[in-house]
């Protein structure tokens, strides 16, 4: 028997590692180990009160905090019974444009494009492709400058609170974002033209199950209260209530994060699952690029997750001009937040973060204290889609030697984006 | 004048792998800090603070590092952390290391990186007794850099 050990992909040694084992042609055990922190993070919040809370969940991570303090507020109100103002929907759904534009820029171009060029960095791929990491540090810095502006700073918003906002935006602050997000669009459509000279990353085809939040207007991150399924044409609606049912979690001896399946299948959550999700939001220029980029949906490809992240990027920036241009028509109210009255329930809120669903889970006293606290992160419901398609690449690789399944199985990981390492950060010595 | 920045990479969430947050913290509450230094707490991704940076005259980055150093030893990189692993694996931001060489390719002013060893990182909030211990020793030799 051989086997075939990745570490390290993330910066906690120990996790985050592939291995497979192989005997003769036969692949045995496909193993992945992610740390996840979110899981172990009940007893931080537990006796916390409502307002206290949202401010230190956004620590699990800093490319998602927007996503888990919004995460994390909606449970709050959807608990109470808190309906926020439409001006405060508005502004969330902004924030949540602005981390995805950063998060798929640091992604696609800064980690997943040196793969594709076979380059070891980012830094090795700007001595010979500056613009294509300049690109990505411009688009980066719009979407810090959008969760800046409505969120008060840039790593763990101090603005947005329970029933809506501290304050909100300037009109001046809004004008100057709508002009940052001009350049955005031609710096979208530049992102366009690299993904599309990117060679074609071919590793593995499966037929995969996607999970994804159903939204009202099909485009948001933010509203909703119901996932969808989608397996072999057929289509599954999970309401938020009953998020247990998606994430009926198995334990697993060698990984922090337990396997989440529906119906016994793994699924994967992530920009490729929204896109096959809500497919009519593939309109105008999404249409041309997803034609131009050669995406299928639903895809058979995890690689193709690449794909959807770049026809996002493109619709993010375009979502989140038109939102300015809404709030600049409509005046931008300076309203106090919505006043809370706390009760003993439970509330369930489910959100679209870069990465895939989020899943904020809280039960409150009477005194609006928490006793309960459950997070599911993208990286845990992808942990077993994951896996599944590092078999499926071993399988469908002819050649097997180490260095060849190391690169694919590093390109398949990081193509699911996960979430690792989010929340450490750790320099090592050589 | 510009000021100086002093940023604290870490997650407090994750013991001891959090000390930059925890130095910077206790940094901006210290009365000596000099008047012209800004101090912030910047999470685990270095690049999303490049705004911050471009006003500053000169920054200073805080991050721990696992090396077999005693825990809570301070080294200065300067301009050139080449004794660091500058890996890519990483699946989800990139190291200090790497942001830092990316910011200078748009940054003009300097950039020293402060390195606090630590043994281990693991789930959990505050750091652990060992540490916790060094910290006064810690923010001193900061502030000496400041001066």
């Amino acid at each position: 028997m051989s086997k075939v050990v990745i570490d390290h992909l993330a910066r906690v040694e120990g996790h985050g590692g592939i291995t497979v084992e192989l005997e003769g042609d036969t692949v045995g055990s496909v193993q992945f180990d992610v740390f996840e922190g979110a899981r172990l993070l009940e007893p931080l919040v537990r006796g916390k009160r409502y307002d206290e809370v949202a401010p230190v969940l956004s620590r699990i991570c800093s490319i998602c905090s927007a996503a888990h303090t919004l995460t994390s507020l909606k449970a709050t109100e959807n608990a109470f019974g808190v309906r926020v103002s439409p001006q405060t929907d508005l502004l969330r759904e902004l924030m949540f444009r602005g981390e995805s534009i950063e998060s798929h820029a640091l992604h696609l171009f800064l980690l997943a494009a040196p793969d594709y060029l076979n380059y070891p960095s980012a830094i090795a791929l700007s001595a010979d492709k500056p613009a294509v990491v300049m690109l990505g540090l411009r688009l980066k810095k719009l979407g810090n400058m959008i969760q800046e502006t409505i969120g008060g700073r840039a790593v763990h918003p101090v603005n947005a609170v329970p029933g809506g906002f501290g304050r909100a935006p300037a009109i001046e602050q809004l004008i100057e974002l709508r002009s940052a997000l001009m350049q955005g669009v031609a710096d979208s459509d530049a992102a366009m033209d690299v993904m599309a000279s990117l060679p074609p990353a071919e590793f593995c085809h499966y037929d995969t199950v996607y999970a994804a939040l159903r939204t009202p207007s099909l485009d948001s991150y933010y509203a909703g209260d119901e996932v969808m399924v989608v397996s072999d044409g057929s289509r599954a609606i999970v309401h938020a209530t009953d998020y247990k049912t998606l994430s009926n979690e198995r334990a697993v001896p060698h990984s922090h994060a337990k396997h989440s399946a529906f119906r016994d299948k793994p699924f994967m959550v992530g920009a490729l699952a929204r896109l096959t999700v809500n497919p009519r939001r593939v309109t105008g220029k999404l249409a041309v690029a997803k034609k131009r980029l050669k995406l299928q949906l639903p895809a058979d490809n995890p690689m193709d997750n690449n794909k959807a992240q770049a026809l996002e990027l493109i619709n993010d920036v375009e979502r989140a001009l038109e939102i300015i241009e809404q709030l600049l028509r409509a005046g931008v109210k300076d309203e106090p937040p919505v006043p809370i009255q706390p009760r003993a329930a439970t509330g369930t809120a489910i959100t679209e973060a870069p990465r895939g669903l989020l899943i904020h889970s809280y039960t409150y006293d009477a005194g609006g204290r928490i006793t309960a606290a459950d997070v599911i992160t993208p990286t845990a419901f992808n942990a077993a889609s994951m896996e599944l398609h590092f078999r499926k690449a071993v399988e469908q690789s002819a050649e097997r030697d180490d260095a060849t399944l190391s690169r694919k199985l590093q390109m398949i990981a990081r193509a699911y984006d996960p979430c690792i390492s989010c929340s450490v950060h750790l320099l090592r010595r050589k | 004048m510009k000021p100086v920045l002093v940023i604290g990479l870490g997650n407090p969430l994750m013991g001891d792998e959090g000390v930059g947050c925890h130095v910077a913290e206790r940094l901006s509450a210290d009365p000596r800090l000099p008047d012209r230094v800004e101090v912030m707490s910047g999470g685990t991704d270095l690049l999303r603070h490049a705004d911050r940076m471009e006003r500053a005259s000169r920054v200073i980055v805080i991050d721990a590092i696992a090396d077999k150093a005693e825990p809570g030893t301070v080294t200065v990189f300067g301009d050139a952390p080449a004794v660091l692993e500058n890996r890519q694996e990483d699946a989800h931001t990139l190291s200090a290391v790497q942001a830092i060489q990316l910011l200078r390719m748009t940054l003009a002013a300097p950039i020293t990186l402060l390195g606090i060893s630590i043994t281990r990182a693991g789930f959990g909030p505050g750091l652990s007794p060992r540490l916790a211990a060094r910290m006064p020793a810690i923010v001193d030799r900061v502030l000496g850099e400041l001066r």
